[in-house]
């Protein structure tokens, strides 16, 4: 069974880069390993240095990860030609305006397309150990998570039939079939958006049949996978940031409340402990401003470390403080991933 | 600075988009508006930072002059068409039914789409139909991929054939979004490496989107007041030598981390210049560090540099 690992923390905590190391450092322990960014800004391809897109490919000098970007207009458009066989079924799939729309303009169609992305890869690739999921930052995140179950309740549900039939029914010219309580919703429905847009998305539901019946099962695995003992969900917080510590402490709540509590908290780009300690004993001689602002801005740091650990330290059954390390420029940045990245597979493991 | 009624500020997540925003509130109600700061989020962070419990969707003063709301979907269809139609039944049988409210709770862009509709009714006609008067609204957005998605959100939706409410709805939302009195936008960035690349991204798209550069950027966490641009001074690791082997390890990592802030910050100026309509502000990175105790510290620290670039009163 694959392990899927979720990084979800507020923006700029480091999840993006932790989750590519993580992602090297557990291939290069011998896993078969995916690494896969949900978050729109598509931010995972600058941490690794290479090009990402819809299909996975394997990343330079870490044998046994590949990555993906989920990109839901190449997503839809290949489950599509995947499952939709008629060819004017497609042209038409192609150009309905609300496919148009999940596809390449809302941002939030990632949060809902995310799970069926992430159980379709483990369900298509078998023999993968680990699944490592980089999140959108902060409320987005928390909606993958959310979602597969909204969106099945939906998709399950009357309304779905009703404007199935809708669909159906369009073309043979009788409303009759329907039953009162579905058509009174879908003239309430109309009312609110118009004939014309309740008749687009009838025909996209009607055009879809197969697709839907692939994303149904895949939403109910991913809902699985999330809720059981192979799902980790790993809270992000930097080390200094004390906003980001409020985040992290309100979206242990929340997980919590969905019964998805976070397995491990991690303490990202933290200063050696003795730091705070020491640089309370030592005087300053501060020779000018300059000096004196450096002087200042360390000790800052170190104060706001202690509180945040403090803070964070009781979300979930296992911490991890990770050091920080030096910055990822240029050369060498595989390598500077894969030890940041060891770093944690070995504090979790 | 002329400032639009409604002011989104966007960015990449971290880069201090929430304390901008309510600094910039605390700001302009310092010159005697009445403000809100309308945030989209998991759960208000601002009204602890003032001593408050979080606030919720309804708006709530959090400072003289300065009132904060936190987005609520549920709440939002509710004011629409109770408050705001007066359709109560409708709403109770259709829109509150147990499938309609699946449809809208599966569906992307109806969040986003009431979202920037409680800003036109906000702006429009909430001091007549609930007596509430803003003056200005600063939209703290969501991060980037989403935050720009909302400005995306007019054009996709006008090409979907809504007709109904709706329709109505998405000419009022466009009509908002394309007028530069209504509508603008400040980015803030980070010089750091993944924000800089965001930023890159960013600043064009909003730019494209609204049609018109966002009125101004701003730099958070700024060192070059106090850190040369090629690097920092030595200090950290002069005071390095007096401490333990570890504890000078975490002094050199600051040293490199500064260094490389100035380095990067000069880089991300250049990208912002001519980007945006009025110019880049800088925010200090000692303001959080000058022993300033709390986020609410911060903000008033920020709101306060603000004021001071801000020449004039409305």
């Amino acid at each position: 069974m694959t392990v899927l690992h979720v990084l979800l923390g507020a923006g700029g905590v480091g999840k993006t880069t932790l989750a590519a190391g993580y992602g090297v450092a557990l291939a290069r322990a011998g896993g078969r390993v995916g690494l896969l960014g949900i978050d729109p800004s598509y931010r995972l391809q600058d941490a690794l240095g290479i090009r990402l897109g819809d299909r996975a490919v394997p990343v330079p000098g870490a044998p046994g990860l590949s990555a993906a970007l989920l990109v839901p207009g190449d997503a839809l458009r290949r489950w599509s030609s995947e499952d939709v066989e008629d060819r004017a079924g497609q042209a038409r799939l192609l150009a309905n305006p609300f496919f148009l729309a999940l596809s390449d303009r809302l941002a939030s169609a990632t949060d809902v397309l995310a799970s069926v992305r992430v159980a379709e890869w483990a369900e298509r690739d078998p023999t993968l150990t680990d699944l490592v999921v980089d999140t959108a930052p902060g409320l987005n995140a928390l909606e993958f998570l959310r979602r597969p179950e909204q969106v099945e309740a939906f998709l399950t549900g009357r309304l779905v039939t009703a404007l199935r039939w809708l669909a159906h029914i369009e073309r043979k010219g009788s409303f009759s079939a329907v039953e009162a309580g579905a058509r009174r919703m879908l003239a309430g429905l109309a009312r609110i958006g118009g004939t014309r847009m309740l008749l687009d998305l009838a025909e996209l539901l009607s055009l879809v049949q197969r697709p839907f019946e692939h994303l149904l099962a895949r939403l109910g695995r991913a809902r699985l996978w999330l809720e059981g003992d192979d799902a980790r969900i790993l809270l992000v917080t930097s080390a200094r940031d004390e906003a980001a510590a409020a985040t992290a402490i309100q979206t242990g709540a929340v997980l919590q409340d969905l019964g998805m509590g976070p397995w491990a908290t991690i303490v990202n780009r933290a200063l050696p402990s003795a730091l705070g300690r020491e640089l309370a004993a030592v005087g300053q001689e501060a020779t000018t401003p300059e000096v004196a602002a450096e002087v200042r801005y360390a000790r800052a740091c170190a104060t706001a470390q202690e509180r945040v650990v403090a803070q964070v330290a009781r979300l979930a059954p296992r911490l991890v403080v990770l050091g920080a390390g030096r910055g990822l420029d240029g050369e060498g940045r595989l390598e500077a991933l894969a030890a940041i990245g060891e770093q944690l597979r070995v504090a979790l493991a | 600075m002329r400032l639009p009624r409604i002011l989104f500020v966007l960015g990449k997540g971290g880069v201090g988009r929430t304390t901008v925003s309510a600094a910039l509130g605390l700001a302009l109600a310092a010159r005697g508006e009445r403000v809100l700061v309308f945030e989209w989020t998991v759960a208000d962070p601002i009204a602890p930072w003032f001593g408050l419990p979080p606030v919720g969707p309804q708006p709530a003063e959090v400072a003289p002059g300065l009132a904060v709301a936190n987005y609520d979907l549920d709440e939002a269809l509710r004011a629409y068409f109770v408050d705001h139609l007066r359709l109560r039944l409708f709403y109770r049988r259709i829109v509150h039914g147990r499938h309609v409210r699946r449809l809208i709770r599966a569906a992307p862009g109806i969040a986003e789409m009431l979202f920037l509709g409680q800003l036109w009714w906000l702006t429009t006609l909430a001091e007549r139909e609930a007596g509430l008067r803003f003056d200005r609204i600063v939209v703290d957005a969501p991060a980037t991929g989403h935050g720009a998605s909302l400005l995306d959100l007019p054009a996709t939706l006008s090409g979907m054939g809504a007709g109904g409410m709706l329709g109505l709805e998405i000419r009022r939302v466009v009509e908002m979004m394309s007028d530069p009195e209504w509508t603008g936008a400040m980015v803030v960035a980070l010089p750091e490496e993944l924000a800089i690349d965001e930023t890159r991204e960013l600043v064009p798209r909003v730019t494209e989107r609204l049609r018109r550069a966002p009125i101004a950027a701003l730099v958070n966490r700024s060192v070059t007041r106090w850190v040369a641009a090629d690097g920092a001074s030595g200090a950290l690791l002069a005071l390095g030598q007096r401490l333990s082997p570890e504890a000078r390890g975490g002094l050199e990592l600051l040293h490199e981390e500064l260094s490389a802030r100035a380095r990067r910050e000069g880089e991300l100026r250049g990208l912002l210049s001519g980007a945006t309509r009025e110019g880049t502000i800088s925010i200090d990175e000692q303001l959080a560090a000058m022993g300033l105790q709390s986020p609410g510290d911060v903000v008033r620290a920020v709101a306060q540099r603000l004021a001071a670039l801000e020449p004039g009163s409305p």
